[in-house]
């Protein structure tokens, strides 16, 4: 069976997708990049370009104070990074070598795991360091005092003269521990940074405006200014007791960590800090807060006006997205109070609308109203707008996408978690038939939001802009835990649900309502949540997160993509029900596997591209891992990919179920690029990168024929100049679902009407005659009737050598050259006042008997008066039916005797053919002269077909059995390769189409231009000559092809020089050409196989680490007493508020 | 596996699903089921929510355990989740668009290929109070929409044909003036063969468990104390 997800599976192990969903292979390693950018949540603009072992110095708290016990200030041991625009700096030894894995990483960057700024330092932006110098220090090493813009908002003007003594100054030291040569280059690529973004000031000062850390510690006598817009709190009030919450001490404390410690920008992050976020934001600094802790403040600072900007450029405009958000703005946060008036609903308009215009593959998906309304109440709709990009870029990717991958794996996750963490509530869950990520999904989906009360979410906000989604997890399986002897006995999803909605109203009230200690009693079941969630779920880390993901990831997409396929096949036209279920799915599978396969490919194209550049001037600094740029993509279940087939896609798509649409001159571009890989055996590529490589990947090079390219027009019902599925399902339909001969002579004839007036003139005919040999040159398919030719030949006297599959063959062509005389013959002249006339010139044809078969010159064109109900019926494409059986009866007979007497001509009768024919070429000459335009129409063509019983059979089986849409190209090519065998026609073949046209078998054409186009040009001025150069040029073709189908059997060098090769040694290399071929395509598969090797051995180890890992993982978990053990309550008071 | 043998009729449970485009009123609908009112900005459903409400037949009490899912299409990957050991489904569309409709049979076509065998499925036309045959008037309407100002955009004929056609229950309903919304669910819990309630919730519908249920739908109740009324039957 075809299965689009092993491909898509096989063709992504030759990747290494490490951005979106971080879902890197652990063993492949995450890129420098995506860490460094993780950890100190730096834009994807953002590169680690030198790193340095350093000491900060923080001095001593305030400077103007001159603290007694704090004279030494704090020092940190830890990494400094520069990138292009921040000076960052980590305790949490960074890991950013080649060779760190997630796993390793984790390991260093504490807290959040490689996930967030962890640990204790700071993320400048270049711009927001004012002066950097260079300290003596007497160990000669390497010492830097750098000051910042600490509060540059405010005005600059007043600040001049007491620039000294401004408490607000904030200058750090660092330590540089390295060799002088690392410490120089350090500070040379410092200095080159620091230049560049000497510009960026202004834009730095526009963007901390907003925040309202610069209201808060402006002196009192500079507070006359409106405080920045930190949201509808300001105008609404923010949600919950302020009394309760303690919100004037937290911001006391909060506003003496910031006099300290720098603000937004410029903040230094020390301990307090970590535990300053764990406690609960204050409401007017949540927000800013959030945008530094999640990094989307960089993002701000990347772009300020993006918001203002997109709102405006896409003002006025509509979209599905905006539908979709109107439906919901009165529904989000509706007990809000602000989300009842004008304001806030216009200003969660405006952000859920702009950022729908930003991500179109998200555009809207419920649950963001719900968000981003959270969002609203704490800061501003511009800084609102950009938390939303890193929620749906970084921290929860692929959630809100069209098909919500990141969702459903996550909910995965969370039940591979429950079930490892609490056993015993999994197996209940199993036992009892509950879902779990029925009840979970919304959690994770909005946040919390909706679940609990507002104030309480907020406070698992406040900690997942930090630390990451893990947080997500570890406040779920906390809930679980917590309930657990209640959920135990809940038996179904309505009971399993109404314990949860009932713990979630009562979270404010005491933990331990009863016990004696007052300390304990004050301890709330919120408190006690967030203990739980932090302490004994510690071992969930950002890394074991990522590892679950890359587990079930492949699971969950191929559910969704069954589901998206079911779906896609059921909506599909009512075309699609000419095909049936299977042909369907098949047509589904190739149709996406091409167009993932071509985006896989062009991805590794670039990124060798940009290795070889690289790697041509190879530069220190710039060590941007290439893989960053590998964000996955085409794959169905991620979301919105192409779903459009561009022509090139076409004919990838048709060379793999059609044989006529293989290539037999493989343009040589695989060669030409990569010329080692395809001299090896067999000449087969034998990396699988290079497979990847290939423009066409492991299958063969499609043909480029005229008739593709009709085709491809033809099913382009839109003219979009791409095919949706609807549009090949159609296509094929017609060709294949109906079973109908008049039908596809019908669909035949209408490919080549370019302009639709049902008239093909003479290039028309030409190029349905080169159409039919395209299509047979590699043998026809399906019902034929062989044993009837034999017969016929044998009467005639025919030659003994000839072996059924080729006399079809051979048969064939005279068909196709019978069927170029016929048309020419029977044509309408293309004058106005002959328009009518034209339907009758095919009287003669169905009327003809025998004796006018044997002298084609009984009859000429229009010779023939017929009345006007002949006329209608003819024209009347409903009454065809009627009148083609009836011909097609007459005709049977006839041309079987007329084929009779074609075929026996070469070896028996060449001069009473030549007499028969010369008649013939006669009235050809005739219609062949250019100067008297003509044309057939539908009906006349119709007859043409019909007259040959080979072509009515090519137009009824031949051409539908030709594509093999299920089973494909490879399991058809045993069958196929008795039929590619056009060299064995030799010359019999050749002398009978020569002599149907007259001709002298010996004539030669020049060699025309490659193909058979320029050869069937040739017709219009010498009609006596062309077929027999059709024939050569057809034999040439199928040389070539077989040379081709054996590289590594032949030299290259030989490729173009071979046209004289007399025909008999053609033969036997055709013969030796088809069996490689055979094996060509085996040897194919065994490098398959051996990718496949590779990457399930890649699969193994990766799971083995995956094993050890989890394996601390639970063992960890393990120790906080017996997994399951639901009644068991952790009591902690760190982190009242 | 006698089902609370003493009790004066027996009870089973009934898993119900309800889909359909977004804003058609799903949860409108089962508002009004279950707690016979009507929200005008009624929130979209994230996932799904989860509701029970009792019907009580003459010969047995059917209690709907009901699956309210997400209408926005790119919730649709999530259905099957929440469609899986389904008894019934509610597939709802919007007699004022005629897009809900064409998206309600690719929910009954999804349903018929993937939920369980046998599960019956009620087509519903909601909104029939925005129609000038509305709640009140004759639910089987001569030629649909005569009147100018008449909302209607499917016709009645045209769902029922295709109702028949498939082989499903069909109605117009409105949520907001309550006309057809229990005579839906009736309908359903009349429908349910006998024999698929016995093996409704699989082996673990042990009568202990039936015990706890019966618990759970008061710890429910407070939500909604019109519940044990059951349903108009
Ligand atoms: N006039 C009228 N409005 C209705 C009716 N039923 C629902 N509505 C309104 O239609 C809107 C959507 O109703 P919901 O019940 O939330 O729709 P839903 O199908 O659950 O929507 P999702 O949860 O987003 O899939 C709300 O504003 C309802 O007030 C009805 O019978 N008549
Ligand atoms: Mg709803």
């Amino acid at each position: 069976m075809y299965n689009l997800s092993s491909f898509v599976q096989k063709a992504q192990q030759l990747l290494d997708p490490t951005q979106g969903l971080n879902l890197s292979d652990p063993d492949k390693n995450p890129s420098k990049a995506s860490l460094f950018q993780s950890q100190f949540r730096l834009p994807s603009s953002q590169h680690p370009l030198y790193e340095i072992t350093a000491e900060l110095t923080i001095p001593p708290a305030n400077a103007t104070q001159g603290g007694k016990d704090r004279d030494t200030g704090f020092r940190y041991a830890g990494k400094l990074h520069i990138s292009e625009a921040y000076l960052c700096f980590s305790t949490t030894g960074s890991s950013f070598v080649q060779s760190a894995s997630t796993s390793t990483s984790s390991v260093f960057t504490g807290q959040t795991h490689g996930a967030g700024p962890g640990g204790n330092g700071f993320t400048f932006p270049l711009c927001a360091i004012r002066r950097v110098e260079r300290l003596h220090s007497q160990n000669f090493q390497f010492a830097l005092a750098i000051t910042t813009w600490n509060g540059i908002s405010q005005d600059a003007a007043k600040d001049k003269d007491k620039d000294k003594k401004d408490a607000r100054e904030q200058r750090i030291t660092l330590q540089l521990a390295g060799t002088r040569q690392a410490c120089e280059r350090f500070c040379d690529g410092l200095k080159k940074g620091l230049r560049a973004g000497v510009g960026n000031v202004g834009r730095l000062k526009k963007a901390v405006a907003e925040c309202y850390s610069e209201y808060l510690l402006r002196p009192e006598d500079q507070k006359n200014a409106n405080p920045p817009d930190v949201g509808l709190g300001m105008m609404f009030r923010y949600p919950g007791d302020v009394k309760k919450l303690r919100d004037r001490a937290k911001m006391r404390l909060w506003a003496e960590y910031l006099r300290d410690n720098g603000r937004n920008t410029t903040l230094l992050r020390q301990p307090t800090f970590h535990k300053l976020i764990r406690v609960g934001l204050p409401n007017r600094l949540r927000g800013e807060m959030w945008e530094l802790t999640s990094g989307s403040i960089y993002l701000r600072l990347e772009n300020p006006s993006l918001y203002t900007d997109t709102l405006a450029k896409f003002s006025g405009q509509e979209s599905l997205a905006i539908d979709e958000i109107e439906k919901d703005l009165n529904r989000s946060l509706p007990e809000y109070p602000g989300f009842q008036s004008e304001e806030g609903i216009g200003r969660l308009r405006r952000v859920l609308t702009a950022y729908s215009w930003v991500d179109t593959d998200v555009g809207y998906c419920q649950a963001m109203n719900i968000v981003v309304a959270a969002l609203l109440i704490y800061m501003s709709e511009s800084q609102a707008f950009f938390l939303l990009s890193a929620l749906c870029d970084r921290l929860v990717p692929g959630y809100y996408s069209t098909t919500m991958y990141g969702t459903l794996l996550d909910q995965k996750v969370f039940e591979s978690l429950v079930e490892r963490t609490m056993p015993i509530l999994w197996e209940h869950l199993v036992k009892s038939d509950v879902q779990l990520s029925v009840v979970s999904l919304p959690w994770f989906l909005s946040l919390y939001i909706n679940s609990m009360p507002l104030v309480f979410a907020f406070r698992v906000l406040d900690v997942f802009f930090v630390e990451g989604p893990k947080v997500l997890f570890q406040v779920g399986l906390a809930i679980l835990r917590i309930n657990g002897e209640e959920l135990l006995d809940a038996a179904d999803d309505g009971a399993f649900i109404s314990v949860l909605k009932s713990y979630f109203a009562r979270l404010d009230e005491s933990a331990h309502p009863k016990s004696e200690n007052p300390k304990l009693r004050a301890v709330t079941r919120f408190q006690e949540l967030m203990v739980v969630a932090f302490k004994e779920f510690s071992g969930i880390t950002h890394g074991s997160i990522t590892e679950l993901r890359l587990q079930n990831k492949n699971s969950v997409l191929n559910n969704i993509e069954n589901f998206a396929k079911r779906t896609a096949i059921r909506n599909l036209g009512p075309d699609s029900k000419l095909l049936n279920a299977d042909e369907l799915g098949a047509l589904y599978d190739r149709f996406y596997t091409v167009l993932y396969e071509r985006q896989q490919r062009d991805l590794i194209l670039k990124q060798e591209q940009a290795r070889r550049v690289k790697s041509s001037r190879p530069r220190l600094g710039a060590m941007a891992n290439s893989h960053d740029e590998a964000v996955e993509k085409g794959r169905v279940g991620l979301g919105p990919s192409t779903s459009l087939m561009d022509y090139d896609a076409f004919r990838e798509f048709l060379a793999g179920m059609a044989k006529w649409a293989i290539s037999d001159t493989p343009a040589t571009p695989r060669r030409e690029t990569f010329p080692e890989a395809d001299r090896g055996f067999y000449g087969s590529v034998n990396k699988k990168s290079d497979v990847m490589l290939s423009p066409w990947g492991a299958g063969p090079e499609p043909a480029d024929h005229e008739f593709l390219r009709r085709l491809f027009v033809k099913w382009d019902a839109g003219a979009n100049a791409a095919l949706t599925l609807q549009n090949v399902v159609t296509g094929l339909a017609r060709i294949k679902g109906k079973r109908d001969i008049l039908g596809i002579i019908t669909y035949f004839f209408e490919l080549h009407d370019d302009d639709g007036d049902g008239k093909v003139d003479r290039e028309g005919i030409l190029r349905m005659s080169e159409a039919l040999l395209f299509l047979s040159r590699r043998g026809l398919e399906g019902t034929l009737s062989p044993s009837n030719s034999t017969l016929t030949l044998s009467t005639g006297g025919g030659s003994q050598g000839d072996v059924s599959g080729q006399s079809i063959n051979e048969r064939f062509l005279g068909s196709v050259s019978a069927f170029i005389r016929r048309c020419f013959e029977y044509a309408d002249p293309d004058h106005p006042n002959n328009h009518f006339a034209s339907p009758q010139q095919k009287q003669p044809l169905v009327e003809m008997d025998d004796d006018q078969l044997a002298d084609p010159d009984a009859f000429s064109i229009g010779d023939d008066d017929d009345d006007e109900d002949d006329l209608l019926e003819m024209e009347s494409p409903a009454a065809s039916p009627k009148t083609g059986p009836r011909s097609h009866a007459l005709d049977k007979q006839a041309s079987s005797i007329r084929l009779d007497s074609m075929s026996t001509a070469p070896s028996n009768a060449p001069s009473n053919n030549r007499r028969v024919s010369k008649a013939q070429s006669e009235r050809a000459n005739i219609a062949l002269d250019p100067s008297n335009p003509l044309h057939i129409t539908l009906p006349t063509f119709r007859m043409v077909v019909l007259a040959d019983e080979l072509l009515e059979q090519f137009f009824e089986s031949s051409f539908p059995a030709s594509f093999h849409i299920i089973e494909g190209l490879q399991s058809s090519a045993t069958a196929s390769s008795s039929l590619t065998t056009f060299s064995n026609l030799g010359l019999g073949a050749g002398r009978a189409v020569g002599a149907a046209f007259g001709g002298a078998p010996g004539a030669q054409a020049p060699a025309g231009g490659r193909g058979l186009r320029g050869v069937l040009d040739n017709i219009v001025t010498d009609g006596m000559r062309v077929a027999q150069e059709v024939v050569r040029r057809m034999e040439e073709a199928q040389k070539e092809l077989e040379r081709n189908a054996v590289p590594g059997q032949r030299n290259d060098e030989e490729d173009d020089e071979e046209d004289d090769d007399p025909a008999p040694a053609g033969k036997s290399v055709a013969y030796r050409g088809d069996a490689e071929r055979r094996s060509v395509r085996s040897s194919d598969r065994d490098l398959l196989a051996g990718v496949d090797a590779e990457a399930s051995d890649v699969t193994v180890s990766a799971a083995g680490t995956r094993r050890a890992s989890v394996g601390q993982g639970s063992n960890g978990d393990n120790q906080q007493g017996p997994a399951g053990g639901a009644g068991s309550k952790v009591v902690g008071v760190e982190f009242d508020g | 596996m006698a089902d609370s043998a003493g009790a004066p009729r027996p009870s089973s449970s009934v898993k119900l699903v309800l889909l359909g485009e977004a804003a058609v009123g799903k949860s409108s609908l089962v508002l009004r089921f279950v707690n016979n009112d009507f929200q005008e900005n009624k929130e979209p459903t994230i996932g799904a929510a989860f509701l029970t409400q009792k019907c009580n037949l003459p010969e047995r009490t059917i209690k709907f355990e009901i699956w309210d899912t997400a209408g926005q299409e790119r919730f649709a990957s999530l259905a099957p989740m929440y469609y899986r050991n389904a008894q019934a489904a509610l597939v709802v569309y919007d007699l004022t668009k005629p897009t809900s409709l064409i998206k309600a049979k690719h929910w009954v076509a999804e349903l018929q290929r993937q939920a369980t065998p046998g599960i019956v499925i009620a087509l519903v036309g909601n909104k029939l109070d925005l129609t000038n045959d509305s709640a009140g008037s004759s639910g089987e309407g001569e030629g649909g929409g005569d009147d100018a100002n008449d909302a209607r955009k499917v016709p009645t004929e045209e769902a029922q044909t295709y109702a028949e056609q498939e082989d499903l229950l069909f109605f117009e309903t409105s949520a907001k003036t309550g006309y057809n919304v229990t005579e839906v669910f009736t309908a359903i819990a009349n429908a349910i063969p006998e024999t698929s309630l016995k093996t409704a919730r699989g082996p673990s519908g042990a009568s202990g468990v039936n015990r706890s249920e019966e618990q759970r739908v008061n710890l429910n109740g407070p939500r909604d104390p019109n519940a044990k009324e059951g349903c108009a039957c």
